[in-house]
């Protein structure tokens, strides 16, 4: 563990003391570097944990993501090369500073085995997420977008400490594996759905469910690349694995706690696919079609099988890379006409003929097409649902379609038709974009050969 | 044993050949694709697929090949099995003889396309997609086909991207598309909660499947053949190249749910309800879209409703319990389906992009080899007796007719096969005889190898392959041998009727009067209303919803006042009274508060 988060350290000094020729080459080629190494962490065992220190663990939940949110680091600083070309070379060193903060925090997030350091963790994310936005975001409008999302997760969060200390008056530890045998809330009285309730919520508005997520539209629309690249990759995960890990401790959830969530979710991802479909900019879109997403993998998480489970594992992972590729797209896009408004960027093909491909790619992956993991996982997704109820079919049906209608609405608006006058000399695509776009897409399709490494269950 | 092995290696030798231009450029840089190059390709593989059909044919053997196996969920495998029986066997020669016929077509009439490589590329993932299909034993290989099938029809339909009207086209079929894989998902969601497996010939072994799943498998079937209710993108899909229309509608796409009907037709067959939705659905969509064909004035959209309306005959004689026949419809129906098209494509090429055929006739001079061949196809189309079509034509309404079924889709069938005489002799006339009608000055010429060669080797096949299929396929059930003599000539006499209403029809059409404005003429030329009705009210309520109430009522108005506003609005009202009670007062707070101060330390 510490083999990879003391490199992830040291990123810092790296940002810091580089000569500045090489500021970019060596943060992005030390931060790939360490994602190499994180690839170990993806070798099936027969032990429930990996790695076992102490205080962290490596288990097959948390191993993909763990290698995800080592994979993005140097693709967000590649990322955000372009945009930062004309500012001085300090405020560079402190951008990349802010992105190499948010790095330990996550992995420690993910591989711990204490609650306690879990939330700490887990609220350490917030502080560089708010500075890359309310920083680095290109309109003063990234101020309220700040708030939005410190106000959020503030709010969700403090109950969830409240239960943590509760949950250590209670049962004297709180360490997850011990507490998993103990399942603390199991017994059904008020004090216990209150706490699972506690427990849950907090990342519910991370994840985000249905009717708690205005705050993710605003900071991705807000956020520079790399954080609109991070929200959409790892903290929405976080999220996620939150709620995997907590449904685990308080399983088996009552009836009356998990079906308001399950119906939000269900019911928001219909509701987001159709507000994609409305959309007029075209990063609160992709950011939409995250909610939209994300809504499967919480109903999954509250369904609580293998198959949802793992389903759950591998919509994130996939999502993760499917969206962060659709943002830097998007951005890509704006760097060439300064406006996310789909209207005014339409008809590109003609222009940069191999980012239509990429943009091709990820939409088709984006839609779920057969063999990608983001089929196998909303398949699975289905099928859960569907075993626990018939009806959620026809919730689950509509919503794929509807999210087949925004993504090729976005691909065709974005790609085909006339090339409107005002676009008509823009820069060229560059190595360094397609680069990016190549390291998102390559796990993609290599993982469809072996997607048991991303399920959760090494089978 | 030696036969199975044999019979696998050359299906396995074929599908490589197929996908060597697809691999190849990946693994060397110094090989280069080119439309001559891909079309031999097929053509090799045609050869090659030979080899195993006659090793059926001779030895009457069927294979189940598995490879290697996803397994993304605990206990729950999914090997790649490949399954050699009569489908996947018959199925690969003919797709293969008609794509090759189609790719060097393609070579002339896209001959002036700037990205003609890799158009031909799409046409051959498209192809491989459509076999993968096909030799699928394993319901998620073959949604992988399935949802393949789909995407590239997107891409081919919408090839000329600069157009709107095509890119509408294709979104209209992908979603169509999409709207039926709701129901095979259902399908596979049941399967996979109640065999728990994906391995076709395995899921047979429960005795009487529910109705929902086999719904499920109905619509998906709905959506990809284009049925009544999810048709409307097949005639919109004529915005695509010629070569697409004709690979699109004769052996990959639309047939892809009826063959899933098909492979899947044992769980079927114990369902009464489900045949018999099978059934009423089948008669109900051939004969609209044998209807909708009457009036139309553009040549491709005549064969494509065709198709469509043949469509609707497979799927009857799925809903009829006999997929054999509806299998070797599909057969059939590729070869003169893609030389119609074929032969659509060289006429429009010739007259410089002019589809209407009310601007055509007397084309059977200019263009000889095209119009007889068209004449060939239209005849095959209609089931004219020893060619393609009457052997398999025929024998749906010969078994129709003697079937315990309901009249209602006997009647709306017959109707729909003498509506198909009809409008092929309306288009044959319009488009062949008589005066031109044409612009003068345009260059019409048919002496071209990559014209002649394809749609020729196609007439040859309309010809023959219904003689060729039925001799060397014994039927699995036994076929009615003995009828009346009215039933037996049913399907000639209704067909002689359509074409004497044809021939009267053209009479009147030569005294050039405007025809009359009558309910029926514009419900036929509108396509039942069904466009306008459909397109408009959906799309306008699901946009409209989802701007009213999904994002502006819901999520700029409920949640933003109950959650950040509301809060925010709360402080502000509370700060904003509290305020008017602070003053400035110095003197008088302090005062208070040392009154009150000393009070508490009196009183304590």
């Amino acid at each position: 563990m510490l083999k990879i988060i003391l490199p992830t350290i040291m990123l810092l000094p790296t940002a810091l003391l580089s000569p500045q020729k090489f500021l970019w080459t060596n943060t992005t080629s030390h931060s790939l570097l360490i994602a190499f190494v994180s690839l170990q962490w993806l070798t099936p065992t027969y032990y429930p944990h990996n790695n076992l220190t102490q205080w962290t663990g490596i288990d097959q939940i948390s191993s993909p993501l763990l290698v995800l949110s080592c994979w993005l680091l140097p693709l967000m600083i590649m990322a955000s090369q372009n945009h930062l070309q004309h500012e001085p070379q300090t405020r560079k060193r402190i951008f990349i500073l802010s992105l190499i903060m948010v790095q330990p925090f996550i992995m420690l997030a993910f591989s711990t085995t204490e609650l306690m350091l879990f939330y700490i963790s887990f609220e350490a994310t917030l502080i560089p997420t708010l500075i890359l936005i309310t920083r680095w975001g290109n309109q003063p409008e990234r101020l309220s977008a700040g708030i939005y999302l410190l106000f959020y997760t503030l709010i969700s969060s403090l109950p969830l400490l409240i239960t943590i200390l509760h949950m250590h008056t209670q049962t004297g530890t709180l360490y997850l594996p011990t507490l998993e045998l103990i399942h603390p809330t199991s017994t059904n009285s008020w004090t216990n759905t209150l706490s699972s309730l506690a427990l849950l919520t907090a990342f519910m508005v991370k994840a985000p469910l249905y009717g708690l997520h205005l705050w993710l539209p605003k900071a991705h629309v807000e956020a520079p690349i790399a954080g609109s690249m991070l929200l959409a990759a790892l903290l929405l995960k976080l999220g996620g694995y939150g709620i995997m890990r907590i449904t685990l401790l308080t399983n088996p959830l009552s009836n009356n706690l998990h079906y308001p969530f399950l119906t939000l979710a269900l019911w928001g991802a219909l509701m987001t696919s159709s507000i994609c479909l409305r959309q007029t900019d075209l990063k609160s879109l992709i950011a939409y079609s995250s909610v939209s997403h994300m809504g499967l993998v919480i109903a999954a998480g509250m369904i609580q099988t293998h198959w949802s489970f793992s389903g759950a594992m591998i919509l994130m992972i996939s999502h993760g890379l499917t969206s962060s590729m659709l943002f830097c797209l998007a951005n890509t896009n704006y760097e060439r006409t300064h406006s996310r408004t789909l209207l005014l960027t339409r008809g590109l093909q003609p222009l940069l003929p191999l980012m239509s491909t990429w943009w091709l790619l990820a939409n088709l992956t984006n839609m779920a097409l057969p063999p990608t993991t983001n089929l196998m996982a909303e398949l699975s997704i289905m099928i859960a649902l569907f075993n626990w109820s018939t009806f959620t079919i026809i919730l689950t049906g509509l919503a794929t379609l509807l999210t087949a209608s925004y993504t090729l609405y976005m691909l065709l608006t974005t790609q085909r038709g006339t090339l409107p006058t005002h676009i008509t000399s823009i820069q060229n695509s560059n190595t360094r974009e397609h680069l990016l776009m190549t390291l998102h897409i390559i796990p993609l399709l290599l993982l469809i050969l072996k997607p048991q490494l991303i399920s959760g269950t090494f089978s | 044993m030696e036969t199975t092995l044999l019979l696998n290696t050359s299906m396995l030798l074929t599908l490589m050949i197929i996908l060597t231009p697809i691999l190849l450029p990946l693994l060397s840089k110094s090989f280069k694709n080119s439309p001559a190059l891909i079309t031999k390709t097929v053509k090799t593989a045609f050869l090659t697929s030979l080899a195993p059909m006659t090793i059926f044919m001779h030895s009457n053997a069927e294979s189940i090949i598995s490879h290697w196996e996803w397994k993304f969920i605990m206990n729950f495998k999914i090997p790649i099995s490949l399954k050699m029986d009569q489908y996947s066997m018959m199925f690969f020669p003919i797709a293969l003889f008609v794509t090759w016929s189609i790719l060097q077509f393609a070579t002339w009439y896209m001959a002036s396309e700037p990205y003609v490589t890799k158009f031909f590329s799409y046409l051959l993932m498209f192809l491989i997609a459509m076999l993968t299909l096909t030799i699928a034993n394993n319901m998620f290989l073959l949604f992988i086909g399935w949802e393949g099938v789909g995407i590239m029809s997107f891409l081919l339909i919408g090839w000329w991207q600069g157009r709107a009207e095509a890119n509408t086209a294709a979104l209209q079929a992908v979603l169509y598309n999409r709207i039926g894989d709701i129901g095979l998902i259902l399908s596979m969601a049941w399967l996979a909660s109640t065999t728990n497996t994906w391995e076709i010939q395995q899921t047979f072994s429960t005795t009487q499947t529910p109705t929902l799943p086999l719904l499920g498998l109905i619509l998906a079937a709905t959506g990809k053949s284009a049925q009544f209710g999810l048709h409307p993108w097949l005639p919109a899909a004529m915005e695509g190249p010629t070569p697409v229309s004709a690979l699109l509608h004769s052996s990959t796409m639309v047939v892809a749910g009826i063959f899933l009907l098909i492979r899947t037709h044992p769980m079927l067959t114990n369902n009464q309800t489900a045949l018999t939705t099978c059934l009423c659905l089948g008669a109900l969509s051939t004969l609209f879209a044998a209807t909708c064909a009457l009036t139309q004035n553009d040549i491709k959209k005549i064969i494509a409703f065709s198709t469509s309306s043949q469509l609707g005959l497979m799927m009857v004689t799925i809903g009829l319990n006999l997929p054999q026949l509806a299998f070797l419809h599909i057969s059939t129906h590729a070869f003169f389906k893609a030389m119609l098209f074929l032969c659509s494509g060289s006429i429009i090429h010739n007259l410089n992009g002019e589809q209407d055929i009310r601007k055509m006739g007397g084309l059977q001079k200019m263009l000889p080899t095209t119009t007889s061949c068209l004449t060939i196809g239209n005849l095959a189309l209609m089931g004219t007796p020893f060619l393609a079509g009457f052997y398999s034509k025929d024998l749906i309404i010969e078994n129709l007719n003697i079937s315990y079924l309901n009249t209602w889709a006997l009647t709306l069938t017959l109707l729909a096969t003498s509506f198909t005489a009809t409008y092929t002799l309306r288009m044959t006339l319009m488009v062949q005889t008589g005066f031109t009608r044409m612009t003068a000055l345009t260059p019409v010429n048919e002496n071209n190898k990559t014209i002649t060669n394809p749609i020729t080797r196609l007439a040859l096949g309309s010809i023959t392959a219904g003689l060729l299929i039925t001799s060397y396929i014994p039927p699995t059930k036994t076929p009615p041998m003995t009828m009346p003599t009215l039933t037996k000539t049913a399907a000639i006499i209704v067909t002689i009727l359509g074409i004497l209403l044809a021939l009267e029809l053209s009479n009147t059409t030569h005294t050039l009067t405007q025809p009359k404005q009558n309910t029926i003429m514009n419900f036929s030329s509108t396509l039942g209303y069904f466009n306008p009705l459909t397109h408009r009210l959906s799309s306008t309520n699901l946009l409209y919803s989802g701007q009213k109430l999904a994002s502006h009522l819901i999520d700029l108005s409920w949640y933003k006042k109950m959650g950040p506003e509301g809060l925010a609005d709360l402080q502000t009202m509370a700060s904003k009274t509290s305020t008017t009670l602070h003053t400035g007062l110095i003197k008088t707070y302090l005062s208070s508060f040392a009154l009150s101060i000393l009070i508490i330390i009196l009183s304590t």
